[in-house]
């Protein structure tokens, strides 16, 4: 069973089907953000708020398409002819299509780190994975480098996280950790106490978080959501 | 012990000749090293210009396309040492098509010639391939060095040439290259009797070598001091080839995946024991936890500590730093987190040079990795931090502004907030601020790298404050042509702009003209230059190549990557269809039937000793083959 949040979940993949950016015309789950914040600029030029969305989304931003016509903010326009307000970003597509939906060449990560990275990262897992179906009394006893990376996402708030819920020991670490985490990036300041933690174990059911020791939690979550309490 | 006059007086008779024979001067001009002081050298008077010419022993070319071949072995006569750099940094981000150029070959088909004794080759950023290092394989008996770095078009087939034939090969460093890695058998292509080889790093390769022969290898080598090996060298077998090669100053592990018997487990701890004389340690693939124990011992003496493939916690990495009491270079991945930057604070007082790298540099929705409280925790602790290269997702002016004044002898700043454009995440201001007092408070700033949101602020405070600046590198910033003005009319001693993704235009790029020559070398990518901007620049600059690559689909007017590098032989004739070479493009489409500046004397030629063009710079170019004073151009160019 999907849990239907209050908004409609950023289609992150297929994001600029959705949203032309030459259109005045904006899905209203920008306005979750709360105040926008990034329009305000010191020198009192105007960012526009186009601009404001393509940066407040810079982070979820993906390219479907070959060559994206992009605004950007400009203080004053060219005297050139073809200058006309607007600013082409062409992002070409990574040939074997695996950054596909990725600005070009950023963050500036030489290919060679990048491909080892992904490798290792893909390795790791499946260390972790593997030894832990051996359950075998190795040297691999499940703490040290494995990670359990788990999605949250947040009633209210459009961009999914990911965490490492082997940072914690326990539900109160986690929830406090998650607090400060949410708070501080959506400068919502809310009160901790009007939300609940709920959980999506192996079986796909939603859960209360909290109700089973957190051994039995770590091996059976699969995500997180952090949801408003009625009333 | 005074001068005598009267030689004194002859010395400053500047119609004489150097009082002292020219065997002499090149003598003591030998003893020099650094470039630019060779380069100041030469500028003395034209007996030094010789001398200097004829005890150069190693020759750097910044840019392979300043300057030919040719023009390098006539200058200097005796080199044995060739550094050599092709593409345009933003290629390692892949922003530079494949066939681009930089061939090393037709510079190894000269030296073959005029250099049969060279002895050593570095190449950064060249296109190499198997018939060139079998080329130089055979052409070079001497040859002792080769060094590739982010090179590409060669496989480990033309690895197997260098091993067969160089028989006095002492270095042999293969780092980050594209290369494709057919098999492993390269390795056994060292001849049984060979014994020379000092640096062995093949870390860019996976797969496996024959490790008999590696062995075998690394036993006989006895002058073997840096030994960085692949990813598919195992642990069991690390440990045999430590007990061969205790004398290691730099190592880089296979992979640290747990698979160790306890008693082979002993077995490394005493290797790793032996290794008193370690600077260096890198590798550590698939590090893990319970295996980090063993390099403890190998760590008293270590100044430099690569761990940027490892997946390490905070916690892992602390008990590591622990051991490490004059560590001066740490890289690390940033799945240590603010804590682990915490406990480099705690145990490094000594670093001089901290890259964090990110582990998720395209996962968008991962929060783990470092903020500004881990960097900020370092410079408490790290005041001799000079060197930094941080990637984060969040940062803010404060902190910038803190970090720098705990340590304000950055020369090396490279701050890459992932999120393109992204603000202070407290304030919601623009990181103008930040960048503004790293250039007011770092004044030996030589290399900088700004991101997150900024407007022409920025650059109007590094255009004033910047005095050392020599490299920029700019994203996703700026309001308006202004900012580019800026850094064009400050930064007296810039070289080398790279600019990506900013909204600065023809009016920026043109206000440039007085600087480009004075620079190596200016990217701009995803602007708003046009074509005509740049056909402009070229028709203004004729000592400059303006090469324009046009994307896929883009506008005809557009010119969405440029790159203007100064050059004394003018433009490139190997540049591939997708890149445009201006000048020759400009003088083609003249149809007034005016005379194009084609001959060789389209380079001025001042006599010498001349008087200081218009940058302030001494330039030099050639009116004809016969008179060869590329002085200062050369100088120029090639740093």
């Amino acid at each position: 069973m999907e849990l239907q949040l209050g908004l409609r979940s950023l289609p992150t993949y297929n994001f600029i089907e959705n949203f032309d950016l030459n259109n005045d015309g904006f899905e209203p789950k920008d306005q979750m953000l709360g105040s926008k914040p990034w329009i305000s600029c010191e020198d009192g030029n105007n960012m526009d708020s186009k601009r404001s969305s393509e940066v407040a989304f810079g982070k979820n931003t993906r390219y479907a398409s070959r060559e994206l016509p992009l605004l950007l903010w400009s203080g004053q326009p060219n005297d050139e002819d073809d200058w006309n307000g607007e600013k082409k970003i062409s992002c070409s597509i990574n040939k074997n299509g695996e950054e596909e939906n990725r600005v070009e060449g950023w963050p500036p990560i030489n290919s060679w780190r990048k491909k080892v990275l992904h490798h290792d990262q893909d390795q790791a897992r499946h260390v972790m994975n593997s030894s832990r179906m051996t359950a075998a009394g190795n040297y691999e006893n499940g703490d040290g480098s494995n990670s359990k990376y788990v999605k949250v996402k947040m009633e209210g708030v459009a961009i999914t996280r990911k965490i490492d819920l082997r940072l914690y020991n326990s539900y109160q670490t986690l929830t406090k950790s998650l607090t400060s985490m949410f708070a501080k990036c959506q400068n919502l300041g809310n009160d901790a106490a009007r939300y609940s933690l709920t959980y999506q174990d192996k079986d796909g059911d939603w859960l209360v978080a909290g109700d089973v020791p957190w051994q039995s939690f770590m091996e059976s979550v699969q995500r997180l959501k952090i949801v408003r309490n009625a009333g | 012990m005074g001068p005598n006059p009267k030689m004194r007086k002859e010395f400053f008779d500047s119609t004489r000749s150097s009082p002292f024979p020219d065997e002499v001067l090149e003598r003591v001009l030998s003893l020099l090293k650094s470039h630019k002081d060779r380069s100041a050298v030469s500028l003395v008077c034209k007996d030094w210009y010789n001398a200097e010419s004829w005890s150069r022993a190693h020759v750097f070319i910044g840019n392979c396309y300043s300057v030919s071949p040719e023009i390098v072995a006539r200058r200097f006569p005796r080199v044995k040492s060739v550094t050599l750099k092709g593409k345009p940094r933003f290629s390692d981000f892949n922003l530079v098509p494949e066939n681009w150029g930089a061939d090393v070959h037709p510079w190894l088909v000269v030296f073959a010639a005029k250099y049969p004794f060279l002895e050593e080759l570095r190449l950064k950023r060249m296109a190499v391939s198997d018939e060139s290092l079998e080329f130089l394989a055979i052409n070079f008996p001497n040859f002792k060095v080769l060094s590739l770095l982010s090179c590409d078009g060669f496989s480990t087939d033309g690895l197997a040439a260098i091993a067969t034939h160089c028989k006095n090969l002492t270095q042999l460093d293969i780092q980050e290259n594209g290369i494709d890695d057919k098999s492993g058998s390269w390795l056994s292509c060292f001849p049984e009797n060979f014994t020379s080889l000092e640096v062995l790093n093949f870390a860019n390769l996976n797969t496996d070598v024959n490790f008999d022969a590696l062995e075998r290898l690394v036993s006989r080598c006895k002058s073997l001091k840096v030994l960085k090996a692949s990813k598919s060298i195992s642990l069991e077998h690390l440990q045999r080839l430590l007990v061969c090669a205790p004398q290691l100053i730099e190592l880089g592990t296979g992979s640290l995946m747990p698979e160790l018997t306890a008693c082979q487990y002993a077995q490394l701890e005493n290797a790793f024991n032996q290794l008193k004389n370690l600077s260096t340690l890198s590798g550590l693939w698939e590090a893990s936890a319970p295996y980090l124990p063993l390099l403890y011992p190998a760590c008293t003496n270590l100044t430099f500590l690569n761990l940027s493939y490892a997946f390490l916690q905070s916690h892992e990495l602390e008990s590591l730093l622990c051991q490490c009491p004059h560590l001066r270079r740490l890289w690390v991945l940033d799945t240590v987190g603010d804590k682990g930057l915490e406990a480099v604070g705690s145990n490094c007082p000594l670093l001089e040079e901290l890259r964090v790298f990110p582990a998720d540099p395209f996962d968008e929705e991962v929060i783990h990795g470092v903020t500004e409280a881990g960097l900020l925790a370092v410079s408490y602790g790290c005041r001799r931090l000079h060197y930094v290269l941080y990637f984060c997702r969040q940062m803010t002016n404060a902190a910038v502004a803190t970090i720098v004044q705990n340590c304000p002898d950055f020369t090396h700043f490279r701050l890459c907030i992932m999120n393109p454009g992204q603000p202070d995440y407290l304030t919601n201001k623009p990181m103008d601020e930040a960048f503004g007092a790293v250039v007011r408070t770092c004044t030996k700033l030589q290399r900088l790298s700004v991101s997150g949101l900024l407007t022409d602020l920025t650059f109007e405070y590094i255009g004033q404050y910047a005095k050392n600046l020599e490299t920029l590198s700019v994203a996703f910033a700026g309001s308006s042509d202004r900012g580019m003005q800026c850094m064009l009319e400050g930064c007296p001693k810039l070289r080398k702009l790279e600019i990506r993704d900013c909204p600065f235009g023809n009016a920026a790029l043109l206000s440039g003209l007085e600087k480009y020559e004075s620079m190596r070398s200016l990217w701009m990518s995803a602007c708003n230059v046009t074509m005509n901007g740049c056909r402009l620049l070229a028709r203004e600059m004729p000592r400059l190549n303006v090469e324009v690559m046009k994307d896929d689909g883009s506008d005809d007017s557009q010119a969405d990557k440029v790159y203007v590098y100064r050059s004394v032989v003018g433009p490139r004739r190997d540049a591939p269809p997708c890149v445009l070479t201006l000048s020759e493009v400009d003088e083609a489409s003249r149809c007034d039937g005016s005379p194009t500046n084609q001959n060789p004397s389209r380079y001025e030629l001042p006599s010498w000793p001349h008087a200081p063009c218009r940058t302030g710079l001494r330039w030099a170019g050639f009116s004809s083959l016969r008179n060869l004073f590329v002085v200062n151009a050369w100088e120029h160019c090639v740093s």
